[in-house]
């Protein structure tokens, strides 16, 4: 028996298709012999013989131009058609480290040390990082594979170009050669008396949440977003870098995914929570940690620890309830906390805390910090947020200051701060030994009679 | 209208080079391609056993299949008498399963291929296999796991570096469900459903293809050429018209494929026959032991 589909199902189907057809065409033929009566009939009328002559020297080109004959014709058949063809790329060894010549250490990183280098047969200059390879029980390091393979799927303005990768004498010897870029964020900040200009900002960010727009886009996680991981150059250009702990993530969001991502600083709350399941709003959490790290020309939430991070977040993002996030509370280490019985919403005091920024960039920043992941924004919604748009507009890369460059020639000045975090196990928050009472103790002085006191389960 | 764009990587593979193609590691080094063609077809019939053992999806197995095929074209490739199948079959799996959502420890890899070490021959289904089982042939004592794991941490680099950490495969299996979709030959659900298991089948089979087809077609191309033979097949009915094109893949791209994946069960038969109750090679000894044997068969002729 021949199978079913929409195409021709059977026998009989096949023959009423045939039928149509046959109808179709002694209909057409009918009308064709009208038509060439009608014309037979103007001929021996005789009305305009010399021209007439001429013209049915070419009926059957005359019958084509009916729309109705036209269509019954497979349309297009004499068009070429044109098919989508891909440029493959190719594959080829790592060539040698070799080719390149070191030039000077820029800095180490939770993943490997970065110098500067220049590629031997162009001159060109560039940033090579080798990878750290310690912990090789379970072979090559996932976290460099993962960085090579997200660096390698993106190609943005706004994020570092991953231009080989090049091995040294032995196999533990792997250095990433990537774009070189002057400076970094937070080295530019530390120098830097007064933070940015609003208008610098604007661009800044907008360059980016773009970088980040296309990551999330292409079914990435950056998960390390950090003033130290956004690179600049002398043109006002940013490039997101350190894809160490970056890894494909899915719809729903795969399981089992590691809450020992993101340095403490930037560090969602549902990610200190326990959260074992989460998405893009790891990375929009620390654009909103950037993006007041930016305002302050200082870091908004630096943290001790884990508990303590937390305690930053809830005084200036307000507590947590069931009504603002449904569900936190069955988070693994949400447990450990004890809030008021009747949540008299504690807001938010971000407001008060950036007084500069307008009612439009204060929404911004507000959204971007939500402690629900599901209220933050998507980085396309914060590209056509109206802050962007209101005066002061961004101001153009080409207007930007130029700084002398540190990573060019001088060592780091080493400030102190936390890197991404290390394997392992992520610490657990249980009630044990936490003391979130403390929290509000300043704003209850200043509100008095706040009405809710934060306690220990 | 050529189009190149990194945001077509779901559908885009990197592809040989027709330099890659005319050559490889292994016959620079002297290995007749035919054995070289066996060897990788055991290679990745083995991984595709250990894969389904470790009950891995299939597309990590195929990604795999894929990465191994690669490691061993062109004459920077991975040649035959430097490098054990078996370790590049075994390393394979490990590293895309590594980059997987579905992570094996080393040990559980390193067990199941010891497991199918102890049998005698790869070649073929394993349920004949499953009686004579015998737990002291395939035990892997605590020294052999430790000395394997330092050969397959070393493997694995060894074939990132071959391949220039080249290690993105795109799979036709998705667009093959969407092609018929697209095509409408969901009206009848139990026919189409047994359409898609045929297309399915033969793209699995094309993994073992020695004419490397992953390697040289587009995974459109090999979604459609699959479900043109299948409905062949199946004798579900498709357009009239040249719907190939849709899916951008032309007639003699189609028609080379839709040969080359009926050619597969002619060459599964005389693989399984010149192999019949021995393995190829899966090691550097006995890929040295093998070719003397060709040397001194060929002497007597």
């Amino acid at each position: 028996m021949t199978g079913k589909s929409r195409w021709g199902n059977d026998e009989a189907d096949a023959a009423a298709r045939k039928k149509e057809k046959e109808e179709k065409k002694r209909v057409k033929l009918e009308k064709q012999r009208k038509v060439e009566e009608e014309e037979a009939r103007r001929r021996d009328a005789g009305a305009a013989p010399a021209v007439q002559e001429q013209d049915s020297d070419r009926p059957s080109k005359r019958r084509k131009v009916s729309e109705d004959e036209g269509r019954d014709e497979e349309p297009g058949i004499d068009l070429p058609r044109i098919l989508l063809r891909f440029t493959a790329p190719e594959w080829a060894p790592c060539r040698h480290i070799d080719n390149f010549e070191r030039l000077n250490h820029i800095e180490e990183g939770s993943y490997g040390w970065v110098s500067r280098a220049r590629e031997s047969a162009t001159g060109e200059i560039v940033a090579l990082k080798k990878l750290k390879m310690d912990n090789l029980n379970d072979g090559f390091p996932v976290t460099a594979l993962r960085e090579i393979q997200t660096l390698k799927e993106s190609r943005h303005k706004h994020i570092v170009d991953l231009r080989e990768v090049v091995m040294g004498d032995t196999l533990t010897d792997v250095f990433l050669v990537m774009d070189f870029l002057e400076h970094d964020l937070k080295t530019l900040q530390e120098d830097m008396t007064e933070p940015f200009l609003q208008s610098e900002i604007k661009t800044l960010m907008l360059q980016l949440t773009s970088a980040v727009e296309y990551l999330h886009d292409h079914w990435i996680l950056h998960r390390d977003l950090k003033t130290s991981n956004i690179l600049m150059n002398n043109r006002g250009e940013l490039k997101v870098a350190d894809f160490g702990m970056a890894r494909y993530f899915g719809d729903p969001a795969p399981a089992n995914m590691t809450q020992l991502v993101v340095t403490l600083w930037y560090r969602a709350p549902e990610l200190l929570l326990g959260a074992e399941s989460y998405g893009r709003g790891v990375d929009i959490w620390s654009l909103g940690c950037i993006f007041g790290e930016l305002l302050k020309n200082a870091p908004i939430l630096p943290g001790k620890n884990e508990v303590d991070e937390l305690s930053k977040i809830f005084e200036l993002c307000g507590l947590p309830s069931e009504e603002t996030w449904p569900g936190f509370r069955r988070l693994p280490n949400a447990k450990g906390l004890r809030l008021p019985r009747t949540p008299t919403a504690i807001g938010s005091v971000i407001r008060s805390k950036f007084p500069l920024l307008t009612a439009a960039g204060t929404d911004l920043l507000n959204s971007l910090l939500a402690l629900n992941p599901a209220h933050r924004p998507s980085a396309a919604d914060v590209l056509n947020h109206p802050w962007f748009s209101e005066d002061p507009r961004p101001k153009a890369t080409a207007m930007f200051p130029t700084f002398p460059s540190k990573a060019g020639q001088e060592k780091r000045r080493r400030v102190a701060s936390p890197s991404a975090p290390k394997r392992g196990d992520a610490p657990k928050i249980n009630g044990e030994g936490l003391d979130f009472s403390g929290i509000f103790a300043d704003r209850e002085a200043e509100e008095v009679g706040a009405g809710f006191a934060l306690r220990l389960g | 209208m050529a189009a190149s764009s990194p945001h077509l990587s779901q559908l885009v593979n990197p592809l040989v080079s027709v330099d890659q193609l005319a050559s490889s590691g292994s016959q620079l080094d002297g290995v007749p391609s035919d054995l070289e063609s066996s060897c990788i077809y055991a290679g990745a019939q083995l991984m595709q056993i250990a894969g389904i053992l470790l009950r891995l999806p299939q597309d990590i197995i195929a990604q795999a299949i894929v990465i191994f095929s690669r490691f061993w074209i062109g004459s920077d490739g991975g040649s035959l008498r430097e490098f054990g199948v078996k370790d590049v079959s075994l390393a394979s799996i490990y590293l895309m399963v590594k980059l997987s959502a579905y992570p094996k420890a080393p040990r559980s890899v390193i067990n199941v291929f010891g497991y199918l070490d102890s049998f005698h021959s790869t070649l073929g289904d394993l349920k004949g296999h499953v009686d004579t089982n015998n737990p002291e042939s395939y035990y892997v004592s605590e020294g052999t796991y430790v000395a394997q794991r330092a050969q397959l941490t070393k493997m694995e680099t060894i074939i990132l570096k071959v391949l220039g950490f080249q290690t993105h495969v795109a799979l036709p299996y998705n667009i093959c469900i969407n092609y018929l979709q697209a095509l409408d030959v969901f009206v009848d659900h139990e026919t189409a459903s047994h359409l898609a298991k045929r297309a399915f089948a033969h793209l699995n089979s094309a993994l073992l293809s020695p004419q490397l087809l992953y390697l040289t077609h587009q995974p459109p191309a090999l979604a459609t050429a699959a479900i043109y033979l299948s409905a062949k097949e199946t004798g579900v009915k498709l357009p009239d018209a040249e719907w190939w094109e849709v899916f951008d893949t032309d007639r003699e791209e189609l028609g080379f494929l839709v040969v080359a994946m009926i050619s597969m069960e002619d060459f599964v038969k005389e693989e399984n026959v010149k192999w019949e109750n021995r393995k190829a090679p899966s090691t550097l000894i006995e890929m040295e032991n093998e070719l003397e044997r060709k040397a001194t068969a060929n002497g007597h002729h």
